[in-house]
């Protein structure tokens, strides 16, 4: 497909209004030009112009010569021209600038270079192609290859892999034991180990279908949606503060889309409906129409509206006070559109569109304009020219009759408050001149009469007598403040018997006060934008406007579909028509991205193992025909995460052991030693979230409770970022508040994204500072002690063994109890020494030292690897 | 598979330990050596093993301590001219600076006389003299100072020489950061940040009070036949998880993890006590003084990191104290009366020592400040603003040529003329002198070779080099 050229011939975005320039602006015709002419010209001008820099032309500046642009728009500081004359680089010979010259052109540069326009069309045409790019064009359904062997084919899934590995005479490994199968189904769906009671239900259960009954119950428990909640929340960039720099405030709302999520996944929501919302929820459902006519706003338009603040989740520094800062859309705003650009397309197509702001991509077929094509569908919304700060971009859980209700019930409540307040006023009043009068009938008798006419004096006109008067029994006459509402209420029954009764309608009242829930939702601002391709990606040199679009190298089917309507409205529909291009059932990426994500988080690898990079620098599908089924597979479903998970874990593939006998481990290394084809399951260690919820399942404090704020994190006294006990210190992780610079230690320590912009893929590091937190942390020794204190309780006849059961899902071997038991003896002794001799045969203490011993076996259970790893 | 992303698949699950050197030893130990080309050591021979960055939080004041302008002083109370007035208005008239300046050793390097200390070094010391950066905020200049680019989430100088040079010492970290026990510096853990580099290379966070490292003790003490038992029971308990599982790497790493925290709680503890240095030490270091004793038992901490391996030691102050928007003169002299001497007794103390040749220092903030007055409480408590277009920072040690100053402001202090440096020639600098081609120190991440000069044409200045 070759691009059409975009040809349009106007003045830039930021620096001309015309209309708006007040006279003593300075301008390149009248204050500039004649000093380039005077300096300048003898080489900058002409046919060809030294270093490709004309400054007879205002459209040159922008665009530059071959050091790139002369000026940027508002910031001399920061201009190659300005630096050249400042420093008398420039002039080469000759006079060169005085220091008024170099004052005027600075000037003018600073209060927008007016004059510059960007006259010449820039060349945006590009002879680019996305054939070449199996990524960029529509997966087709492959036939399902015919294996020579097949007895170990569950699923289609099955015969493109054994297909591979047949062809280098290579097979499955065994099926893993059913133990092993339920620890490993339980943490990929559900980030969680099977309870005991699973394991014994599993293992004895001889139906046929035990197997993907026991899938279907995974699938179906609440704990599912909080497991893949969590790995969308990290390509979406999640996290509960704004990212106002080293602010870090807390976002208060947006927990809202978190649990939207939650749901989503636990609803089994059509991916393509998901996506759908998350980019355009307010427009699919249109939000506005409801807003405006109805009497409330429908669940389902809750709902989608809450969904956008999926492109609320990047970083917004700004606040109100941003907008006296020069340059603020280039310095604050135009971040924020960048990295949302970036969240958007590295999640939903796998592709690293950043690299085209500044340039056409280097390697993928992505032609710079498309960069900010795509950029003018969210423009409506951002306009980093005209920004909202990010506390005010929230919207309403109410319609205009909602809100025009409550104003004027609200007006109603004011005037009734207003009132009841006046009469508290006078009844204070009042009675404050009584108590005055009561208590100068006490003051003696002699001076009672001057004290008074002290007091009626008014303050300035008082004799110096006066003075000292009203100094003397200001304290005792007119007591002020808490001491006057003390008096009155101690002295006069009726007086506290009638203000209570006032303060209590006062409540009553307030208490009828209408607010409405409010969400950090994503939607069109009203006005015209434009969106100009940013020359080099520099906000500061804007150079002619684009039109909403998208990549125009991905094959697709449907082409995007947005009209500009005569007069622009709200919605702008760009979002939508951009979603509904996006979730068409052949869109060359849509499925195919997401398909990988899922098969990535059971395998420990993508099909594409770079998921963020379907491009051509990311990694080769390693098994393309398989990928391109499960594509469409997925596509054909509607769009049903669930489906893919029955399919991937119901399949020998998945089963499979991920240990091999030696000789037929060292035959299939040779052939693959990365084991890039599957012939054997990999092991995996478990990520932040699952490994602090199993420890926290483990010693059976684990809490249930689901969505809402999230729980808190602060800092204890040596330094680490925790759950404050008290405050949901034992929920899941994934309702863990998540601060950009104060990320909660433990989750940290193992990888938990700390979120710059999003994460598509986690690490996974191996430091010793885990080590020392797993061995040595508050958290860790309180989750021992429990562990070890429920293993007392339920296993009585047996903890050890339940101990086991617990930690790794699996009986305990014969020659492993005799290590366990003889470690509770050795160190249940190596405590009872370690108290005083005369108390050692006291039951309490031989009690304690047993389970301390008990308490260590359990910390170092839920330190080894086996807790750590998935088989 | 991209055999290059297989690579690097390794080395981010296998960094066991802190560094380079200490993965590189583990895949020897496990003979997979040739897949860990990563932290390849320097390109070159280095001038410097390591580094202490004395970070300056909030922009110290390049006029009234390293660069003098005395046509600044002349015009004191003047409105500035058109080519150096304030191009967003927040300060008025000219201010010169109080503090004297004069010329200190051999090569009469001048420096204000609030620095009393670190002037006795001189001869060693480059000041450069026409820093430039692009964002007039503290995070962002900071985010362009410590990261490379004005933007947030990118790893930090410390966190590239880990990545590319490791550690020396097994038992503890390549890149240590050093806090203020009073508080966070402004941008938190973000300047020892890893950014997108594995989380191995980010600084660790070690104190001088309590605990060294988080978690190195439990707050109940176990006794060591307890703690024996224990650490006796897990080795165990992996040895035979293992066993049946041979090969899996990540199952060693994590292994060898165990060992390694268990060496450090032994090398953390003795480096950071600071009981073993003679009075007369902590005397240089001041830290028998009030005002200095903070910043000088960091200073200390930091020798003694550096002589036992660690490769990059930053030290913060709590806050931002060099920003001086109000009091400039007051507080500017303030922040050298906590740091100058506590800094120039660690200059003495590497020199005495033989390893102020192989320890490159680095001093400086985000930004300068501006040569006029900004008035927020009224002429008295004149203060200077936030200044991008012209700064100092200075270095010494390391391969350093000492007694220098690099480049210049204009008269008047406000804009880098001469020999103007962006941050990325400082960066690519820095890492030359620790062996390192800043072009081919590269980490591959969201589909492009990522540096710590990103798109900048940097140079190394080849004059600060000895």
């Amino acid at each position: 497909m070759i691009l059409t050229l975009v040809s349009a011939v106007v003045s830039s975005g930021f620096a001309n209004a015309a209309e708006d320039k007040p006279s003593d602006k300075l301008t390149f015709a009248t204050d500039i030009l004649p000093i380039f002419r005077a300096k300048c010209i003898r080489c900058h001008a002409g046919v060809e112009p030294k270093g490709d820099l004309n400054l007879t032309q205002p459209s040159s500046l922008l665009n530059g010569g071959k050091s790139g642009a002369a000026i940027r728009i508002a910031a001399a500081e920061f201009s190659l021209l300005y630096e050249k004359i400042a420093a008398d680089k420039m002039p080469l010979d000759g006079q060169k600038l005085t220091a008024t010259e170099k004052g005027i052109i600075r000037t003018w540069i600073n209060d927008g270079a007016e004059g510059v326009s960007n006259v010449k069309p820039v060349d945006l045409a590009e002879d680019l192609t996305g054939a070449e790019l199996w990524s960029f064009n529509p997966p087709l359904r492959p036939e399902i290859p015919e294996l020579a062997r097949d007895d170990r084919v569950r699923n289609p899934i099955d015969a493109f892999v054994l297909k591979q590995l047949e062809e280098k005479e290579l097979s499955f490994a065994a099926d893993a034991s059913r133990t092993t199968l339920l620890r490993r189904a339980s943490f990929d769906l559900l980030g969680l180990p099977p309870t005991p009671a699973e394991i014994e239900q599993f293992v004895n259960d001889d139906r046929p279908d035990a197997y993907p009954r026991t899938i279907g119950r995974l699938l179906a428990s609440p704990r599912y949606g909080e497991r893949w909640a969590r790995h969308w929340l990290d390509v979406a960039g999640y996290a509960d503060s704004a990212g106002i720099l080293s602010e870090d405030r807390q976002l208060p709302l947006l927990w809202k889309y978190r649990d939207y999520v939650i749901r989503a996944f636990n609803n089994d929501k059509p991916y393509d409906r998901f996506l759908l919302e998350q980019l355009a929820g307010d427009e699919l459902t249109d939000y506005w129409t409801a807003y405006k006519t109805m009497d409330e706003l429908p669940a389902s338009v809750v709902e989608a509206v809450t969904a956008t603040g999926f492109l609320r989740t990047a970083a917004d520094p700004s606040r109100p006070d941003f907008s006296t800062i020069k340059n603020a859309h280039a310095q604050y705003y135009y971040p924020t559109l960048f990295d949302t650009l970036q969240i958007v397309c590295s999640s939903t197509m796998g592709l690293t569109i950043q690299c085209a702001r500044c340039h056409s991509h280097k390697f993928d077929p992505i032609p710079q304009v498309d960069y900010y094509r795509m950029q003018a569908i969210f423009m409506n919304a951002y306009r980093p020219d005209n920004w909202v700060p990010q506390m005010n971009r929230r919207v309403k859980v109410a319609t205009k009759k909602q809100e025009d209700a409550a104003t004027k019930r609200n007006a109603e409540i004011d005037e009734a408050v207003k009132n009841l307040q006046a009469e508290l006023a006078a009844l204070k009043k009042e009675f404050t001149e009584k108590l005055f009068a009561d208590r100068l009938a006490k003051v003696s008798e002699d001076v009672r009469a001057d004290v008074e006419s002290a007091f009626v004096t008014p303050d300035g006109k008082r004799t110096n007598e006066q003075n000292a008067f009203v100094e003397k029994f200001k304290k005792e006459l007119r007591p002020e403040g808490k001491e006057l509402d003390e008096a009155l209420g101690s002295t006069y029954q009726e007086y506290q018997e009638q203000s209570a009764e006032l303060n209590g309608k006062v409540a009553t009242e307030n208490g009828h006060r209408v607010t409405f829930d409010e969400i950090r939702a994503l939607y069109d601002l009203e006005g015209p934008v434009t969106t100009p391709v940013l020359l080099r990606g520099d906000p500061l040199t804007p150079g002619p406007p684009v039109r909403p679009g998208v990549i125009s190298t991905i094959a697709t089917p449907q082409l995007f579909d947005w009209k500009d309507s005569a007069k622009e409205t709200r919605p702008s529909g760009r979002r939508l028509a951009f979603a509904k291009w996006l979730t068409q059932a052949e869109h060359p990426l849509t499925a195919r991205v997401m398909v990988n994500r899922i098969w990535m988080h059971h395998f420990g690898r993508g099909i594409v193992a770079s998921p963020e990079d379907f491009g051509v620098t990311g990694a080769p599908p390693s098994h393309p025909a398989l990928l391109d089924w499960l594509a469409t597979e997925f596509v054909r479903s509607s769009w049903s995460v669930k489906h893919i998970h029955r399919l991937i874990l119901t399949s020998s593939a998945w089963r499979q052991s991920s240990q091999v006998d030696d000789d037929d481990r060292g035959k299939c290394e040779q052939v693959d030693p990365n084991n890039d084809l599957l012939w054997r399951q990999r092991i995996r260690r478990l990520e932040a979230e699952p490994l602090r919820d199993a420890i926290l399942f483990a010693s059976g404090t684990a809490e249930q409770t689901m969505y809402g704020p999230p729980v808190p994190v602060s800092r204890s006294s040596n330094g680490e970022a925790i759950v404050p006990p008290g405050h949901g210190e034992n929920r899941r992780s994934v309702y863990v508040l998540v601060m950009r610079l104060r990320p909660e230690t433990m989750l940290d320590l193992f990888d938990q994204p700390k979120i710059a912009v999003n994460c598509t893929q986690r690490g996974v590091s191996t430091v010793s500072t885990q080590a020392l937190t797993l061995l040595n942390s508050d958290i860790m020794v309180r989750a021992a002690n429990a562990f070890a204190d429920r293993v007392l309780s339920h296993g009585e006849d047996d903890p050890v063994a339940y101990a086991v059961r617990v930690a790794f899902a699996r009986s305990c071997g014969n020659t492993e109890r005799e290590l366990f038991d003889n470690f509770v003896v050795e160190q249940t002794n190596r405590y009872l020494a370690e108290s005083p001799e005369e108390s050692r045969d006291q039951p309490e203490v031989m009690t304690k030292a047993k389970r301390n011993a008990l308490a260590d076996l359990c910390h170092m259970l839920l330190s080894a690897n086996e807790f750590a790893y998935l088989d | 598979m991209n055999p290059l992303l297989s690579r690097r698949d390794l080395l981010s699950q296998l960094g066991a330990g802190f560094g380079g050197l200490a993965l590189g030893t583990l895949l020897n130990e496990t003979a997979i050596a040739n897949a860990s080309a990563q932290a390849s050591g320097p390109h070159f021979e280095p001038k410097a093993k390591a580094v202490i960055q004395l970070y300056m939080h909030g922009g110290p004041s390049h006029v009234d301590l390293l660069d003098p302008k005395p046509l600044l002083s002349r015009l004191d109370g003047t409105p500035p001219s058109g080519e150096v007035a304030d191009d967003e208005n927040r300060t008025k008239n000219l201010m010169g600076s109080p503090h004297r300046f004069r010329g200190r050793g051999e090569s009469g390097l001048e420096f204000s006389e609030i620095q009393p200390f670190v002037s006795q070094h001189a001869d060693e010391i480059a000041v450069v003299r026409s820093m430039f950066t692009e964002h007039r905020n503290h995070e962002q200049a900071i985010w362009m100072a410590q990261t490379g680019l004005t933007i947030a989430g990118r790893p930090t100088l410390g966190a590239w020489l880990a990545y590319g040079l490791g550690t020396e010492n097994r038992n503890l970290p390549a890149f240590v950061a050093l806090p203020d026990p009073k508080g966070q510096s402004v941008d938190g853990i973000r300047n020892w940040s890893s950014g997108w580099l594995p989380p191995q290379f980010q600084g660790t966070m070690f104190r001088e009070q309590g605990s060294p490292v988080l978690h190195l003790q439990p707050t109940e003490k176990r006794s060591a036949r307890v703690e024996n038992a224990r650490a006796v029971l897990l080795r165990e308990l992996n040895k035979r998880h293992l066993a049946s599982r041979p090969g899996e790497l990540e199952l060693e790493a994590r292994i060898e993890a165990f060992e390694l925290a268990g060496r450090m709680q032994l090398a953390a503890t003795s480096a950071l006590d600071l009981s073993q240095e003679t009075a007369a030490t902590h005397k240089l270091y001041g830290l028998d003084n009030d005002k200095t004793k903070s910043y000088g038992t960091r200073c200390l901490m930091a020798r003694r990191l550096i002589e036992r391996g660690v490769r990059f030691v930053s030290l913060f102050m709590a806050g931002q104290p060099w920003d001086t928007h109000s009091e400039n003169n007051k507080r500017t002299k303030d922040c050298c009366e906590q740091t100058d001497l506590p800094v120039g007794g660690l200059l003495t103390d590497l020199k005495q020592r033989g390893l102020l040749d192989s320890t490159l220092i680095l001093w400086g903030g985000e930004f300068g400040r501006t040569p006029a007055a900004e008035l927020r409480n009224g002429n008295a408590a004149a203060g200077r603003d936030h200044h991008p277009y012209g700064f100092s920072v200075w270095l010494a040690g390391g391969g350093v040529k000492g007694g220098q100053a690099y480049g210049a402001t204009d008269d008047f202090g406000y804009r880098a003329v001469e020999n103007r440096t962006q941050t990325a020639n400082l960066h690519a600098t820095i890492l030359h002198l620790l062996g390192l081609d800043h072009e081919e120190l590269n980490y591959y991440h969201n589909g492009r070779d990522e540096r710590l000069t990103d798109i900048y044409q940097a140079s190394v200045i080849n004059e600060l080099l000895a």
